[in-house]
């Protein structure tokens, strides 16, 4: 990997970063209602699997999403009119923070159903095949999610019908409160699982973020050249609580989230291994926490949609037309 | 088109005259491949439009995830899910995807899938193969539930759902597969889309219904004329969206009306046909509203059982004479 495309790795993550604690911030001041699953601390599966796909590639996300959206190219400013309910943002208000959505950019989106994204993905994908594209998907999914049937169906019949799909299990620990070590076991632990639906798994540790990347890149060449899925569990650390909701961490000592961050922050250790001096560090990060701030101040511009509009879009535009013709 | 069809024929002509005319469309499901369907519905098909007509693994939930995403990338996948009570392995994605999709993203996305199932006791295969869940998904906004009860209208309106750019719960019936004859007839787009069809005229008391309670329901209509009790027999054809000027035009005329459906009556569409009565044709209504469904319990696989369970001709008599009392 180029110097470049090492550099734009770490940038992603300082961007996830940046945004998502700004996330917080609104949230605790009382500017942004709703709830918010903070993905801090897991940067580097997202930016590391997203770096290598190409633009019109698909990906899918979880609850925990933002990540995933960032990486893929949403713009930040579109991200945080969603989650503040404004028309601008990439659902109009409808979705919030655990529905982003953005098919320009390839972002077929999150689910808060969990691992529900991961057969649109596949059938994207194949789908896509089919009309002559040439592309992937990458569906994230956690070791919650590893738990779910439809995860289990989807790999099946991936495996029958062929699919390029990767998906990538963010093992971050913590199914909410259910440590992954009692529904798995030993982190590679859901790799060996996928691996037993005859497609190749692997196991790579997330807080390093060119791991990550060197992996998925060549995953995902072999996904693209031979149509088949694969499986790919990148451990990461889970920080915060499950979402705002659960503020007391009451399953786990106070410090966990911060001590993991010491150990294992994939931003520390990417400065480490770019190498980036101090300084070089420091100005990055405050250029990109300049974009944020733009990208916020710019968000809170926008308007709520009309509440009139509450009930449209539901069906199609030619159905509703003929609803308020005929009364239904 | 000549010539007399049965309805599962009328199934398997609107999925061939679809594949036929848009590439877009392709069918996915359990034994539709090799095997031509359980009720024949795909049968031929997989060998006149190669790798369009595709068996699925054992796995519903994922067949409709996929599906769903497969339309959000520009195909029209139609599902047959093998009989109705096996849908309920599918419904977060019915439910939360594709009924959500284009909402929640605010218009990026369409879900133009078609899910193909058959509901009906009446054929003995007892408590999990044979429930009417209609209702269930009339309840979810951003659905359209279709249920035809003939050869015209089983080919006509799938064919539209499969053109449809909402999801569509296509719900046909089991008991008319090999049953139900006629020919398909001309095109009726009016009708045929999201209208509902007045299969007896008559001044008494309107009667709607829908699936294979339309027959039932006309057998009644029948043996009542000759005691001089004249029904009008509407079949909704749409559970959502349901034609409601027809209704109301319908009901005008006769001052009453009663709602006959397999499903389960309490809770069931015919409450909310009852209730949107009550409270916009209230002036219209000489007698109270009644309904004649399915009591509260599974249906059983005992053909003397089951009998007791469906709505048939003589509940269905016994209800208007109540009414046309009044």
């Amino acid at each position: 990997m180029t110097p470049t495309g090492r550099l734009e790795l770490y940038e992603t993550m300082v961007r996830i970063r940046k945004l998502e604690t700004s996330i917080e911030t609104l949230h605790y001041g009382g500017r942004m209602h709703g709830s918010f699953h903070s993905s801090i601390g897991q940067e580097g599966a997202a930016a590391g699997v997203i770096g290598c796909l190409r633009s019109t590639d698909l990906v899918t996300s979880t609850h925990r999403g933002h990540g995933h959206a960032v990486a893929k190219g949403m713009r930040p400013a579109t991200i945080v009119a969603e989650l503040l309910g404004l028309q601008q943002g990439s659902s109009g208000g409808r979705g919030g923070s655990m529905h982003l959505h953005d098919i320009a950019c390839g972002f077929l989106g999150e689910n808060a159903i969990v691992a529900g994204g991961v057969p649109w993905a596949a059938g994207a994908a194949w789908a896509s095949r089919r009309l002559g594209k040439d592309l992937v998907a990458v569906s994230f999914v956690g070791d919650g999610g590893a738990a779910q049937g439809v995860l289990a169906e989807t790999l099946r019949m991936a495996r029958t019908w062929g699919t390029p799909l990767l998906v990538a299990c963010e093992n971050n620990h913590l199914a909410h409160s259910m440590p992954v070590e009692r529904t798995f076991g030993e982190p590679g632990s859901i790799a060996a699982w996928a691996a037993g639906f005859g497609m190749r798994a692997e196991y790579v540790a997330g807080d390093d973020v060119f791991a990550v990347n060197r992996l998925a890149a060549e995953m995902v060449e072999e996904v693209r050249t031979t149509g088949r899925a694969a499986f790919l569990e990148v451990e990461v650390w889970r920080v915060r609580a499950h979402s705002l909701n659960d503020p007391d961490y009451r399953y786990l000592p106070k410090d966990f989230g911060k001590s993991h961050l010491q150990t294992h922050d994939p931003i520390a250790n990417a400065e480490r291994d770019l190498p980036l001096s101090g300084a070089e560090a420091a100005a990055i990060r405050e250029q990109i926490a300049r974009e944020i701030t733009r990208a916020i101040d710019a968000a809170f511009e926008g308007q709520t949609a009309p509440v009139r509009s509450a009930t449209t879009g539901v069906y199609s535009d030619a159905f509703e037309r003929e609803s308020r013709l005929r009364g239904w | 088109m000549a010539g007399e069809l049965k309805y599962a024929e009328a199934i398997r002509q609107a999925l061939a005259d679809e594949l036929a005319s848009d590439p877009a469309v392709v069918v996915m499901g359990q034994e539709i491949e090799a095997l031509g369907g359980v009720f024949t519905a795909t049968q031929g098909l997989a060998e006149n439009f190669a790798d369009r007509v595709l068996d699925t693994p054992l796995a519903e939930s994922a067949t409709v995830g996929w599906a769903i995403g497969a339309a959000m990338a520009g195909l029209r996948p139609v599902v047959e899910i093998m009989f109705m009570d096996f849908i309920t392995t599918a419904m977060d994605q019915i439910v939360n995807s594709a009924a959500k999709l284009r909402y929640m993203t605010g218009g990026q996305v369409a879900v133009p899938i078609v899910i193909r199932t058959p509901s009906d006791a009446g054929t003995g295969h007892g408590p999990q193969h044979s429930q009417h869940l209609e209702t269930w998904f009339a309840h979810v906004p951003g659905l359209v539930v279709a249920m035809p009860s003939t050869v015209p209208d089983a080919y006509w309106m799938l064919r539209h759902s499969i053109q449809d750019d909402n999801p569509v719960v296509f719900v046909e019936s089991k008991y008319l597969y090999f049953r139900e004859n006629g020919e398909i007839g001309p095109h009726d787009p009016a009708s045929h889309l999201y209208g509902a069809r007045i299969a007896r005229s008559g001044s008494s008391v309107t009667i709607v219904t829908a699936g294979r309670m339309v027959a039932e329901t006309l057998a009644a209509a029948e043996s009542l004329d000759t005691e001089g009790i004249d029904c009008e027999v509407i079949d909704l054809r749409f559970i959502w969206p349901y034609d409601r000027e027809t209704l109301t035009e319908s009901v005008e005329r006769t001052n009453r009306l009663i709602v006959v459906h397999e499903a389960v009556r309490d809770f069931g569409w015919g409450g909310e046909i009852c209730a949107w009565a009550a409270s916009e044709l209230f002036y219209s209504l000489d007698a109270p509203i009644c309904r004649v469904a399915s009591p509260r319990a599974p249906i059983p696989f005992a053909s003397p059982l089951e009998s007791a369970i469906v709505p048939g001709q003589a509940a269905i008599e016994s209800a208007v004479r109540d009414l046309a009392r009044h």
